[in-house]
C-alpha cells in the first residue's frame, strides 16, 4: 500500500503565502536566533563575563580556565560549577590585580610556559586547546616532572583551588561549617581592660 | 593627673580616607612628635604603650589597613587576600617558601595561632653569658615575661581547648612513647571557633588590636594606618624622623606624603621589613649585617586521613605540642587543622577527581605542624632606590635543614599511623602519600634535595627573625645591647629582627618582652634623647 506523503493543507497554512525572498529572510532570522540561542547554551554565555577580566590577558584567561576545568571536575561530583557558578576565574583576576609587579611577571611567565610546554608532548597543541582528559593528564605529568614544573603546577593549583574553595557554596560538600561566631551568638568582649598601674 | 579614656571597642586610627577628607593636610604635610614607631604588631604595640604611658608623645605608623575585629568574616580565603601581606604570597626568590605575616593594624598578632612559648633559660643564658648581653639573662627578663603572661591571659590549654585533631596526636604520642603537652595560648575565654588564622571577631584572642594598641591610645598615642615608611631621616649620626607615603588601600594611589620629625625613631616592622627600611635609609652597617642572619623556622604540615569523622577544624586551633624532639633534633610539633583554604598552602592536593576526593575527606583529617630551627642563613635585601625598588627574600633549605624536615615528616607520619590513620599526606611538591608505615620510608627516600632543596618540601615561615641582630660588636651585629642601631643615636629596633641567635620557640612572647626591655632602655636614656 502506497503511503500518503501529502502534508495536510492545514499545516502549511502559514507558509503558503511566503514568497521565495520572504522564505530566505525567515531562514536567515531563524538561523541567527538559533545560533544566538545555542551560543548562549554552549559557552558564549560566558563571553560578557570574560570581558570583565581586567587584570589578565585573554590568553592568560584561556590557560587558567583550562587549568581550572582540569583540576576541578566539579560536575562529576555534584559540586557547584567551578566557573559558571563559583567565580573562580574572577577571584583570580582580582588577586592578580593586587599582585606585586615581580609576582605578576612570574605568573605571566608561568602561564606562558604552561600554555606552550605541551607543544612537545601533545602533537603541537597548546594547553588551552587540550580536552579535559588530556589537560588533566598534562597537569598530572607536570606535577611529576622536573622541579620547576612541580613548583609551577603547585603554585597554579594553589591559586585556582584557593579561589574555588573559599566560596561558602562549596563548603556543604565538605561538611565544613564555615563561620560560626554569629551563628553561635558568641558575644564580643571588646578591648581588654587597661592594666592597673 | 591625666584623665585616661579608653574605648570599649576598637582603636582610634587615622586612615588614608581620613587624611584624604581633611583639607588642612593636603598632599604633603609634616607631624612633630617625641617618638615615631614604625609598625603596630607585637613589638610596636608594646613600645607604643610603654612610652605613651611614660608621658611621651607617640605616633605609630602602620603600613597595613585597619580592620576592626567586628569586620572579621571567619573566611580564611577572604582574610588571606585582604589582611595578609601580599595576599599571603610573600615568597622567597624561588617562590617555594611563603612568608606569611599580617599586614594590618596589630600586625601578625591579629592572624596568629595564639601560641605563646617562652624559650628555655639556656637560650637567654647564652645571650647573656656568651654574647655579653647582660640585660637579657633569664632572671633579668623574668619580670617582663610574667607581666606579658598576666596581661595577655597566657594560659595552658584546658581540657576543653584540646580538639579532636589534638586528641589524635595525643593518641599517637602515647603509643609511640613521645612527650607531649598542652600549648600555652593568649586567649581569654576562647570561643573554640577554630578561625584564629582569619582573625578573632569576638576579641578573645589577646592580639595587639585589643590590648596594647587601645591601651597606648588611651595614653594619647596616635595611630596612622595605610602609611608606608620609605626611609628614616638621619643627620649627624642622629635619627631625626621618617618619611612616609599614605596610600589608599583599595587603589594604591598616593593620598599624601608625610614627614615626621621625632626625637626617637623605633622600627618594629618585623624581621623582613625593618632591615629593608634600614637599607633604604642607608643606615651605617659596618659589618654588612643588616638583613642577614635570617632564621625562618621552616614550617611543614603533615596531614592524615582517618576512617572516622573528626571535624578537626573545630575547637581551639592549636591544642597540644610534641616537645620530645625539641632539644635532640631542634623541632617542635603543634596539632592544628584550620579552614579548607589552608590546605592549599601546605601540601600537594592532587588534581581532578583525586583532588575532589582529597577535599571531601577534610572532615576526617588531622594536621600536625613541624616547626624546625634553622641556622639563620637567610637574607632580605632592598634592590633599587628607596621609592621604586623591590624587596628580595633569600632563603632555601640547607642539606641539614632538608634532613631535619625529612625526619620531622617521618615522625609526624608515624604519630598519625600509630593513632590509626588510613593515609598520611606528605608535605612535598610531588604527589605523595603513604598508606601504611611500611611504605613511608620508601616514599620519603624519593624526595630529592635536588638543587638547594628548591621545590622539595612544601615549607612556609610564620616566624622569621634575627635580621638586625643584637650584639656588642658593631662588626658582628646591627643593634647594641640597648636595641639602638650601632652608629645612629635615637634609632631603635624592637621586633623579631633583634634576636641575637636563632630560636626554636614561637617568637611573639619573646618579641613583646624584648620590646618592653628596649622601651625601658629608651626611657632610662631619656635625658639624652628628649628635649622636654
Amino acid at each position: 500500500m502506497a503511503q500518503n506523503h501529502d502534508i495536510p493543507p492545514a499545516l502549511l497554512g502559514g507558509f503558503e503565502p511566503l514568497s521565495r525572498r520572504s522564505l530566505l529572510r525567515l531562514t536567515a532570522v531563524s538561523g541567527l536566533a538559533l545560533t544566538t540561542g545555542c551560543a548562549r547554551m554552549f559557552g558564549r554565555r560566558d563571553a560578557p563575563e570574560a570581558l570583565t577580566y581586567v587584570n589578565m590577558t585573554e590568553d592568560e584567561v584561556r590557560v587558567v580556565t583550562r587549568f581550572t576545568r582540569a583540576v576541578l571536575p566539579t560536575a562529576r561530583h555534584g559540586l557547584p560549577d567551578c566557573i559558571d557558578e563559583i567565580p573562580t576565574i574572577k577571584n583570580i583576576d582580582i588577586m592578580v590585580g593586587k599582585m606585586a609587579p615581580t609576582q605578576r611577571e612570574l605568573l605571566a611567565l608561568g602561564l606562558w610556559v604552561y600554555e606552550y610546554r605541551p607543544m612537545a608532548s601533545f602533537k603541537f597543541s597548546r594547553f588551552s586547546k587540550l580536552n579535559d582528559e588530556k589537560a588533566h593528564a598534562y597537569v598530572v605529568a607536570m606535577q611529576e616532572g622536573a622541579f620547576f614544573e612541580r613548583g609551577l603546577t603547585t603554585t597554579l593549583k594553589a591559586l585556582v583551588t584557593l579561589n574555588y574553595w573559599r566560596d561558602s557554596r562549596t563548603w556543604q560538600a565538605l561538611d565544613y561549617w564555615g563561620p560560626v561566631t554569629e551563628r553561635w551568638g558568641v558575644r564580643r568582649l571588646g578591648n581588654a581592660p587597661l592594666p592597673m598601674a | 593627673m591625666r584623665p585616661i579614656n579608653m574605648r570599649r571597642e576598637g582603636v582610634n586610627v587615622t586612615q588614608a580616607k581620613d587624611v584624604a577628607r581633611d583639607p588642612s593636610l593636603g598632599r604633603q604635610f609634616s607631624i612633630q612628635t617625641d617618638v615615631v614607631i614604625v609598625g603596630s604588631g607585637a613589638g610596636g604595640a608594646v613600645m607604643a604603650y610603654e612610652l605613651a604611658k611614660a608621658g611621651r608623645k607617640v605616633l605609630v605608623l602602620e603600613s597595613g589597613r585597619y580592620w576592626p575585629s567586628a569586620e572579621f568574616t571567619e573566611n580564611l580565603g577572604d582574610t588571606l587576600t585582604k589582611v595578609y601581606r601580599d595576599q599571603a604570597a610573600q615568597a622567597n626568590t624561588t617562590t617555594d617558601v611563603l612568608f606569611l605575616e599580617g599586614n594590618c593594624v596589630g600586625g601578625s598578632t591579629v592572624i596568629g595561632a595564639c601560641v605563646m612559648q617562652r624559650p628555655g633559660d639556656e637560650v637567654f643564658q647564652k645571650w647573656s653569658d656568651e654574647l655579653g648581653l647582660k640585660g637579657l639573662g633569664p632572671r633579668e627578663l623574668d619580670k617582663y615575661f610574667e607581666q606579658v603572661e598576666g596581661w595577655l591571659h597566657v594560659h595552658t590549654n584546658e581540657a576543653h581547648e584540646v580538639n579532636t585533631t589534638a586528641h589524635k596526636v595525643i593518641q599517637g604520642c602515647e603509643r609511640m612513647g613521645f612527650s607531649w603537652r598542652p600549648v600555652q595560648r593568649n586567649v581569654k575565654n576562647c570561643a573554640l571557633t577554630g578561625h584564629c588564622l582569619a582573625g578573632c571577631p569576638s576579641d578573645r584572642k589577646m592580639s595587639a588590636l585589643v590590648t596594647h594598641l587601645p591601651w597606648a591610645a588611651a595614653y594619647g598615642a596616635r595611630i596612622f594606618s595605610d602609611t608606608e615608611v620609605s626611609r628614616v631621616l638621619m643627620r649627624g649620626g642622629r635619627a631625626t624622623g621618617v618619611e612616609a607615603v599614605i596610600r589608599d588601600p583599595d587603589t594604591g594611589t598616593v593620598v599624601s606624603n608625610v614627614r615626621v620629625d621625632a626625637q626617637v625613631v623605633v622600627l618594629a616592622a618585623g624581621a623582613i621589613h625593618t632591615p629593608l627600611i634600614l637599607q633604604r635609609s642607608q643606615a651605617p652597617d659596618r659589618g654588612g649585617n643588616i638583613g642577614r642572619n635570617m632564621a625562618v623556622q621552616p614550617f611543614t604540615q603533615v596531614l592524615a586521613t582517618f576512617k572516622e569523622d573528626l571535624y578537626g577544624f573545630q575547637g581551639a586551633l592549636v591544642g597540644v605540642e610534641v616537645d620530645e624532639f625539641l632539644k635532640s633534633d631542634g623541632f617542635t610539633f603543634y596539632s592544628a587543622l584550620a579552614e579548607p583554604e589552608q590546605l592549599m598552602a601546605t601540601g600537594e592536593q592532587e588534581a581532578g577527581d583525586e583532588h575532589i576526593n582529597f577535599m571531601k575527606s577534610f572532615k576526617r583529617m588531622a594536621g600536625l605542624n613541624a616547626f624546625a630551627i634553622d641556622k639563620g642563613e637567610g637574607q632580605v635585601i632592598w634592590e633599587g632606590d628607596h621609592l621604586n625598588g623591590r624587596k628580595v627574600i633569600k632563603w632555601s633549605p640547607s642539606r641539614e635543614d632538608f634532613e631535619r624536615i625529612t625526619r620531622a615528616t617521618s615522625i609526624a607520619a608515624r604519630i598519625f599511623f600509630s593513632a590509626g590513620a588510613e593515609r598520611v599526606w606528605l608535605p612535598t611538591f610531588q604527589k605523595m602519600h603513604a598508606d601504611s608505615v611500611f611504605d613511608l620510608d620508601e616514599k620519603l627516600a624519593r624526595v630529592d634535595y635536588g638543587i638547594n632543596g628548591i621545590y622539595s618540601y612544601r615549607m612556609n615561615s610564620f616566624t622569621p627573625h634575627g635580621t638586625c641582630r643584637m650584639g656588642l660588636d658593631p662588626y658582628e651585629s646591627v643593634v647594641s645591647a640597648d636595641g639602638e642601631v650601632h652608629g645612629v643615636s635615637g634609632l631603635y629596633v624592637a621586633d623579631a629582627s633583634i634576636f641575637p641567635t636563632p630560636v626554636s620557640s614561637t617568637p611573639q612572647w619573646t618579641v613583646q618582652v624584648l620590646s618592653r626591655y628596649v622601651a625601658d632602655r629608651i626611657l632610662a636614656r631619656a635625658p639624652s634623647h628628649f628635649l622636654s
